[in-house]
């Protein structure tokens, strides 16, 4: 019996064998590495992270400098801790002599002027905070709702592609799979502020099923979509048909395909930041109408969770808006001698470009996020019901067509990427593809510029407040 | 067919310990789902007694608490109360004071300053009610700038206890023209970029275009005053139609609703009140370069500057003995109309003072308005309200 996930848990396991491990016990190992390190060594890190560069981002776009010095001086923290014998003052000027040395002093002033240190000030007060529950409450969901909400954002890294070697899965259906895991982000909130016997929370939580299960429709239509475009549900083959050798690497990448798969990837980025109930969709938290919506009751490690499991749902959302729409893990410029590489390396590389695109994408939710005010929760339902739904089933029908014809006019071809052999795929030729930019693109701004004209004029008093007319 | 049932309905208590509320207001709001079917205000977790207090203090020892009746706006709370009392004085020939007139322009130019500032409060945290915590904090900073002038000047930057009873406490500091000149012309530049990020964004308009609109009938009816007023389409303001100090000397617009918000907005909805309270900040800047412009110069003898109790004997001989009778006094606040109303029985403690402010009055339209809104509207509602707790309670 051979457990793998892989080839690399199999190296790994292999790795572990040679150094003298029982086999069965090197294969559990390596399976563990394999399905834990993305989630304990990528998602957690960086969720934790996040946190700091969110301060930042929302500090420079609000003309302050942000977290500056943590909450308690790191050396005046170790100092208590190593030195807890000593009177208080002797331990302040232990601190004070570390400080003024050479390189380490230099160092850990940095650290300061950085502000670093909010980043363990934060998690230590995380952790030794009370953890209560409310009076009243359900304390069975109300416990169970961390958990759960922290379950929907990770298993859906169970099939995300890292590397064309390393990933836990690639079923054949992964997009279907997907759809279903991250539904349960829902139902952790629905539980949260049922539980929590506040009638706040459960607004937020009320608010968040409405919401979320309505978004629902969009993302599934945008992904259905993206695999009826790439003809496979399968992540990896889905990337692997977005391959395009030779240095200009982006141009296979869905997002410039056609300029309905360009709206297609509006739809369902504008679908994904109310799925992870990020601004201007976070009307389950509305900190200024729910106070704290789903989330007023929790203290402590367990709203800690909540806030992880946000981040790592950003992350995966980004990670999922790259595999469909930003090729993956593949590198803009140039790919084929990343694919060439060995696979341990190229699982390197490969993850490390995957992870700057999710990236890419959380630091663009933040700057959303302190840049727009939150809909209300009739405009929520609108906007996804009538414009992203009807506009991603456009692009559902125009994609088809598109289809349709390039299969009859160029054919189809089959995209060899690596280990992988992407399903048959239409590539437009470049006949084709200017003039679908042309006619989407015209009818686009046909349609904008209607909607100008129709606008009644600006008021002279509006255009005074913007600056356009002095008084 | 009639889908709606009695006894679905969830009591909310929102506040007073509620972020949108602004302070320590309780609404008690009965809800059916997200809307609203029932509003009723919960008042007087902030009340102090001021009114009561200032029976038992001299006419200028009440100077302080009249800072703590609007605490984001002070200087011109300062200004009605030392108006009124000015006022009283006035009805005898034996007590009338002369003010300087370059003390009447440094309060005209501190009260439209305060205006601003006080505005920016009101404007910023409606943004960040609405969910935009960005331009708050770019207004506030620009309130920041007021308070440091306020601050070199009396040494406040909240409650300032500037003006007295016949002027102020202290001139301007030197340079403060500049000063003021050059924040203002910052000031500009920054609604330009504050309209810009969120006065214009169309989440933001769809949010308040619409929403508890106030017909003007009703505005009249249920006494609202100030912006909230103008916003309902009725031209009325006291700095024009009923000039008290300096006003009569100066040019400026009186801004009022128009149903800014286009298509979707109604008139005297959120939106509009909004708008009004940005365009009166630029009417403030106007005032404001025009008081600079037209003030006598300092003359460098304290007592010709500024009079004032601590300095000038008439104004403390004058209010040891003021005339017998009864003064109502109405200022143009930042929160629209406050009245001041003194009686006095000719001893220096005045016999009873009753204050009549716009937050207070506004409370009663919130019965009639929020039914059929939602919770979120409500929240849109209480900001463009731009009520101050201490105002409604005092």
């Amino acid at each position: 019996m051979t457990i793998s996930v892989g080839p690399v848990s199999d190296s790994i396991a292999s790795w572990f064998s040679l150094r003298g491990l029982p086999l069965a016990l090197s294969e559990i190992l390596a399976v563990l590495v394999v399905c834990v390190l993305p989630v304990v060594g990528i998602v957690f890190p960086i969720a934790g992270v996040a946190q700091y560069f969110e301060r930042k981002i929302a500090a420079s776009m609000q003309r302050r400098k942000g977290p500056m010095v943590g909450a308690v001086g790191i050396v005046d923290l170790v100092a208590d801790m190593l030195l807890f014998w000593l009177p208080r003052w002797k331990r302040r000027a232990a601190a004070r002599r570390v400080e003024r040395l050479p390189v380490l002093g230099a160092l850990l002033r940095q650290v300061r002027q950085w502000g670093l240190g909010s980043m363990a000030a934060d998690g230590v007060k995380m952790f030794l905070k009370e953890d209560m529950v409310p009076g009243g409450a359900d304390r069975f969901l109300f416990r169970g709702s961390t958990y759960l909400a922290l379950t929907g954002a990770f298993l859906a890294f169970a099939v995300f592609p890292f590397s064309q070697w390393y990933h836990m899965g690639d079923p054949p259906v992964a997009a279907l799979y997907l759809g279903a895991v991250t539904g349960l982000v829902a139902v952790s909130i629905l539980e949260a502020g049922w539980s929590s016997n506040n009638k706040w929370s459960y607004f937020g939580g009320i608010r968040a099923v409405a919401m979320i299960v309505s978004y629902e429709t969009p993302i599934a239509l945008a992904i259905a979509i993206v695999c009826m475009w790439s003809g496979t549900m399968s992540l990896q083959g889905i990337i692997a048909a977005q391959y395009h050798p030779g240095w200009f690497s982006f141009a296979g990448w869905n997002l410039f395909q056609s300029p309905l798969l360009t709206l297609l990837a509006g739809v369902y980025y504008i679908a994904a930041l109310a799925e992870c109930n990020r601004a201007p969709f976070d009307l389950s938290e509305g900190e200024s109408e729910l106070v704290g919506g789903f989330h007023t009751e929790y203290s402590g490690l367990r709203w800690g969770l909540f806030f992880i499991a946000e981040y790592g749902d950003m992350l995966l959302v980004g990670g999922i808006f790259a595999t469909l729409f930003l090729g993956g893990f593949q590198s803009p410029i140039g790919e084929q001698w990343i694919v060439s590489l060995p696979p341990f390396a190229e699982a390197v590389v490969h993850t490390l470009i995957a992870v700057a695109k999710a990236l890419a994408s959380v630091g663009f939710m933040m700057w959303i996020r302190w840049t727009l005010p939150r809909f209300r929760i009739d405009q929520v339902m609108k906007l996804a019901w009538t414009k992203l739904v009807p506009l991603a089933l456009f692009c559902l029908f125009g994609l088809a067509l598109t289809q349709l014809v390039a299969a009859q006019r160029v054919g189809v071809v089959q995209v060899v990427y690596g280990r992988y052999l992407s399903a048959p795929v239409v590539r437009l030729d470049l006949f084709s593809w200017f003039s679908s930019w042309v006619l989407v693109g015209g009818a686009i701004g046909v349609v904008v510029w209607m909607a100008k004209r129709a606008a009644p004029a600006q008021a002279p008093e509006m255009r005074r407040l913007l600056g356009k007319e002095s008084a | 067919m009639n889908v709606e049932r009695e006894g679905d309905y969830i009591t909310l208590s929102m506040g007073p310990h509620h972020p949108a509320t602004h302070g320590v207001l309780r609404l008690e709001v009965t809800t059916d789902g997200e809307v609203i079917r029932a509003c009723k205000p919960d008042i007087g977790y902030l009340h102090r007694s001021i009114e009561k207090i200032g029976e038992f203090l001299e006419w200028y020892q009440f100077v302080p608490y009249t800072d703590r009746v609007d605490y984001v706006c002070s200087m011109n709370s300062n200004h009605a109360w030392v108006c009124a009392v000015e006022t009283l004085l006035a009805c005898s020939e034996e007590t009338k004071l002369a003010i300087p007139e370059r003390a009447e322009y440094i309060r005209i130019l501190f009260a439209e300053l305060n205006r601003i500032s006080s505005h920016m409060v009101g404007l910023g945290s409606m943004t960040m009610d609405m969910g935009a915590f960005t331009p708050f904090l770019h207004a506030l900073s620009q309130r920041e700038f007021i308070n440091d002038i306020f601050e070199k000047t009396c040494g406040a930057r909240l409650t300032y206890n500037y003006m007295c009873v016949g002027g102020l406490v202290r001139d301007l500091h030197p340079g403060a023209e500049e000063e003021i000149r050059a924040m203002l012309k910052g000031l500009e530049r920054a609604m330009i970029d504050f309209n810009r990020l969120i006065s214009s964004n169309n989440i933001f308009k769809a949010r308040l275009a619409g929403v508890a609109a106030v017909s003007a009938e009703d505005a009249v009816s249920y006494g609202l005053v100030g912006p909230n007023l103008r916003g309902s389409g009725i031209d009325f303001d006291l700095r024009r139609d009923k000039p008290y100090g300096l006003y009569g000397r100066f040019q400026f617009e009186v801004p009022v609703g128009k149903a800014y918000a286009g298509s979707e907005g109604r008139l005297g909805d959120c939106y509009d009140r909004y708008v009004v309270r940005l365009l009166e900040v630029l009417e403030s800047i106007r005032i404001c370069r025009q008081a600079l412009d037209q003030m006598p110069p300092a003359s460098g003898v304290e007592d010709d500057l500024v009079g004032g109790w601590c300095v000038a004997k008439a104004a403390q001989k004058a209010l040891r003995k003021p005339p017998v009778g009864e003064v109502y006094f109405r200022c143009e606040n930042p929160r629209g109309e406050t009245g001041y109303h003194i009686v006095s029985d000719g001893t220096k403690f005045p016999y009873r003072i009753k204050i009549r402010t716009g937050s207070f009055t506004a409370m009663s339209i919130f019965e009639k308005l929020v039914p059929g809104l939602m919770i979120a509207d409500l929240v849109a509602l209480i900001g463009s309200f731009d009520i101050v707790l201490p105002e409604v309670d005092r």
